[in-house]
């Protein structure tokens, strides 16, 4: 019997998520038009200029500074996030399961440790609410978010900051902070996009941000019979899924890359006076491989969106079954509320 | 939305907790934008550098301008962290690029469920599931 290990959010989670992460997304966009400008001049123009991008990064921050606080709010007052707080702290497991990640891949583990599984063959309480890479999203994201937002503010009211530390150079420190500390959050979204949308089980997309657990019915049928296996053997592979995974997965690596060596090069203050194409120590594979980058971006917003239209499918599916004059059509296997739901891997 | 009793507990957040947190997001962003607004007194260009600014170019009024070490070595720190973290999610990357490899290995080839003599129910074939062949 196999079980999905999604719906591991609540409805105002996935909702967090997915503002959070379009918030996220746009300020990417502006933040690396203006850091990449010579190689994004094309966004860089797209979005108005120095002036245009530098205004859609101040509203989109604001909007970031609003959503940090709600969510650190909401963890501190309400007893579900103190209690979560509990579950997200990093343990032996998660240093057992990146062990057995490893031995995994190289062959000498027949499946991935409990804590790592995002398909799994265990009901949605055995397994741990995160991943030991979600514990580390969690924990990196919160950490980075916060930071960004305190130095992106510092850096907007640029005298105070330049009163506070006596000097321009040291605000432009601050502006050069802001942006390598952000990469680190870039590159970690990229894997971010990759891990949850290139699962052979799940792919395009993990639906586990989207549909939150409320929604998900689980399976009541054999509760004594504890399942052997994962249950992946019974799934088959969507046909796109090795030449989308192999292609994408290469985009992620030269996107990340790109963005670190870039991010070596352009240390200083990033915004010129005038958009100067190749102003900076810029290469023709560098261009590519920073605007692939920001394509493996674009292809996370798109997904956070079509997540987001799976959710509406699947509340819509969920009324039409729950209608008692609605005969169960076993049409969707979705749907299928006391079915196994081992035929889930599409979403 | 309609009736959910058969569904399991769920810890959700109450309205209340999620009102409250609401309203201070929402009070403490328009802070924030009122501080750094009331800063903004249209010194934005003072800090632009040109790139053709003779001897220098983008960075180079930092590089010149800096007197500060602790600046100097925050900046390397931060540049550390940059290779160390990106090497590290790239070795991320790498795992779990493999380890979806070993997975999809596992699952059956898309058109291997056509042969199967256990028919699907009927499902699309992307998602035929193998309910009626548990055999497989």
């Amino acid at each position: 019997m196999s079980n999905l290990d999604h719906g591991k959010f609540t409805r105002v989670t996935t909702l967090f998520h997915s503002l959070l992460g379009l918030d996220v997304f746009l300020l990417f966009f502006t933040g690396y038009a203006i850091m990449f400008n010579d190689e994004l001049w094309w966004m860089l123009t797209l979005m108005g200029g120095a002036s245009g991008v530098t205004a859609i990064h101040r509203i989109t921050g604001i909007g970031l500074v609003a959503l940090v606080v709600f969510w650190i709010t909401l963890q501190i007052i309400s007893p579900t996030g103190r209690s979560n707080f509990s579950k997200i702290l990093p343990s032996k497991g998660d240093v057992d399961a990146f062990i057995q990640d490893i031995q995994f891949v190289l062959g000498r583990a027949d499946e991935r440790h409990p804590s790592a599984r995002q398909f799994a063959g265990y009901k949605a309480d055995e397994v741990p609410l995160l991943s030991y890479i979600g514990k580390g999203v969690v924990f990196i994201f919160s950490i980075e978010l916060t930071l960004l937002a305190i130095s992106g503010l510092l850096i907007w009211s640029k005298t105070g900051l330049a009163a506070m530390f006596q000097t321009k150079a040291a605000a432009m420190a601050f502006v050069t902070f802001h942006g390598l500390l952000g990469v680190i959050m870039l590159m970690g979204v990229m894997f971010h996009i990759f891990e949850h949308g290139m699962h052979p089980a799940f792919y395009p997309v993990e639906t586990k941000a989207f549909i939150p657990r409320s929604m998900v019915p689980e399976h009541h049928g054999d509760d004594d019979e504890e399942p052997d296996t994962t249950g992946i053997e019974r799934l088959s592979l969507s046909p796109s899924w090795r030449t989308v995974s192999t292609v994408f997965g290469a985009m992620t690596v030269i996107g990340i890359v790109s963005v670190l060596i870039g991010s070596i090069f352009d240390e200083g203050y990033p915004v010129p006076r005038e958009l100067a194409i190749g102003g900076g120590p810029s290469s023709i594979l560098l261009t590519i491989g920073i605007n692939l980058g920001m394509v493996v971006l674009g292809v996370g917003l798109v997904l956070s969106m079509y997540g987001n239209v799976l959710r509406i499918r699947w509340e819509q599916q969920l009324e039409a079954e729950r209608e008692p004059s609605t005969a169960a059509d076993g049409g969707e296997p979705q749907t299928d509320g006391g079915q196994p739901k081992s035929d889930d891997n599409e979403n | 939305m309609t009736d959910r009793d058969d569904l399991p507990e769920v810890n959700g957040y109450s309205r209340v907790s999620v009102l409250i947190s609401t309203v201070v997001g929402l009070a403490v962003a328009g802070l924030a934008l009122f501080w750094a607004q009331g800063f903004r007194l249209g010194y934005e260009s003072l800090y632009r550098v040109s790139p053709s600014v003779e001897g220098g170019g983008i960075g180079s009024d930092w590089v010149f301008g800096n007197t500060i070490p602790a600046l100097d070595f925050l900046i390397a720190l931060i540049h550390a962290a940059d290779v160390i973290l990106g090497a590290f999610i790239l070795v991320m990357v790498f795992i779990h690029w493999a380890a979806f490899q070993r997975l999809a290995d596992q699952m059956r080839e898309p058109d291997e469920d056509v042969s199967e003599a256990v028919a699907a129910d009927g499902g699309s074939r992307a998602r035929s599931d193998g309910r009626g062949g548990d055999g497989a």
